[in-house]
């Protein structure tokens, strides 16, 4: 059959990029602070977040969208902190995208937050592709995962911001190589953050609340610049 | 393994090719997806079945062009393809490359459709 090629060139993540431009615009109107947590399955992401809720939620007002591809455990974990959390339930889904996060937020009312956390679907490769409008790109990694990871799954780790090494208080425990995780780490993203966690022993943690505070500080003021 | 909501973007983006460029149906479909993008290119093709029946793209081949990745070495002040499973490290002088220059393709290139 004769055919004519019909050239498009555009890329198939555009809408979720254009949804996502969206959310950070009405978060930046909002002055809340956006923070997407990506992880396999297992690091102690919804442990690091349950800590993180329960120390802002006094001072600050957190909230917290958590995707699960099945169960609401997660969900019902994070709301023992008090703040208020939604469940996105992907189904099939290995990521959030932008879309799913604006849905949700159209049927929640958690009021103004300061802070937003996304507790991405555990997994390290699709959700790197998704921007889901944050401020902030938390890759967690725990010392039981192999010290190499950050080179199987570049992506996240060159996308994030912040990488936080999670159950530090059992690192010498199971012969986690520190060296050599910093060295992966630096490997797929030399100008990257690198914090140790532990939520059981409260280890490091202070210092993880201390940055999200200071990245709350600037978000606020950055809205009330905007505002005046 | 989000290939069937890929195969669902393209769709729309046929579709909406369709109305501004005056076409009702699609014989092939041209795709450019990058070693990075998380995306398999025979799931990919096994969601095309799905995604494109009972749409103007029932039955279009699906052609998909594998994009390596490369990286900018600062070191050698090129464009370097790191060894599969390395992550973003020169295979020359082993520096670090965080600059990723393709490799993260998901593109629709072009459709190919009746004269």
């Amino acid at each position: 059959m004769k055919y004519r090629v019909v050239s498009i060139e555009q890329s198939i993540l555009r809408k979720n990029d254009a949804l996502a431009d969206g959310l950070r615009a009405r978060f930046a109107a909002s002055g809340t602070l956006v923070v997407n947590l990506l992880s396999s399955p297992g690091s102690g992401k919804t442990t690091l977040l349950q800590q993180t809720l329960a120390r802002l939620s006094g001072r600050r007002r957190v909230g917290a969208l958590v995707g699960d591809q099945a169960t609401d455990n997660d969900a019902r974990r994070l709301a023992e902190s008090g703040a208020p959390v939604r469940q996105i339930t992907t189904a099939a889904e290995c990521r959030l995208d932008a879309d799913m996060i604006g849905r949700a937020l159209e049927r929640w009312e958690p009021g103004r937050l300061d802070a937003l956390f996304i507790e991405n679907v555990g997994n390290l490769i699709c959700p790197a592709e998704y921007d889901l409008g944050e401020d902030l790109r938390v890759v967690v990694f725990s010392v039981t995962e192999g010290e190499d990871k950050p080179l199987k799954y570049p992506l996240a780790f060159n996308t994030a911001q912040l990488a936080v090494i999670t159950k530090i208080d059992i690192a010498d425990a199971v012969g986690f190589d520190r060296d050599a995780a910093y060295a992966s780490i630096g490997q797929v993203n030399p100008g990257i953050s690198i914090l140790e966690t532990s939520a059981r022993t409260g280890a490091g943690m202070d210092g993880w609340i201390a940055l999200l505070e200071t990245q709350i500080e600037r978000k606020t003021s950055a809205r009330a610049l905007s505002v005046r | 393994m989000h290939e069937l909501s890929v195969a669902l973007g393209l769709i729309e983006g046929i579709q909406n090719s369709a109305a501004r460029d005056g076409f009702e149906r699609v014989l092939a479909v041209h795709v450019r997806v990058g070693a990075l993008s998380g995306i398999a290119p025979d799931a990919l093709r096994f969601s095309w079945k799905l995604a494109s029946a009972g749409t103007l793209a029932a039955d279009s081949m699906l052609k998909i062009v594998d994009v390596p990745l490369v990286v900018y070495c600062e070191r050698c002040a090129c464009e370097r393809t790191p060894r599969p499973a390395s992550g973003l490290i020169c295979p020359e002088c082993a520096s670090a490359c965080p600059t990723i220059v393709r490799g993260r393709d998901l593109q629709l290139v072009a459709v190919e459709v009746p004269e």
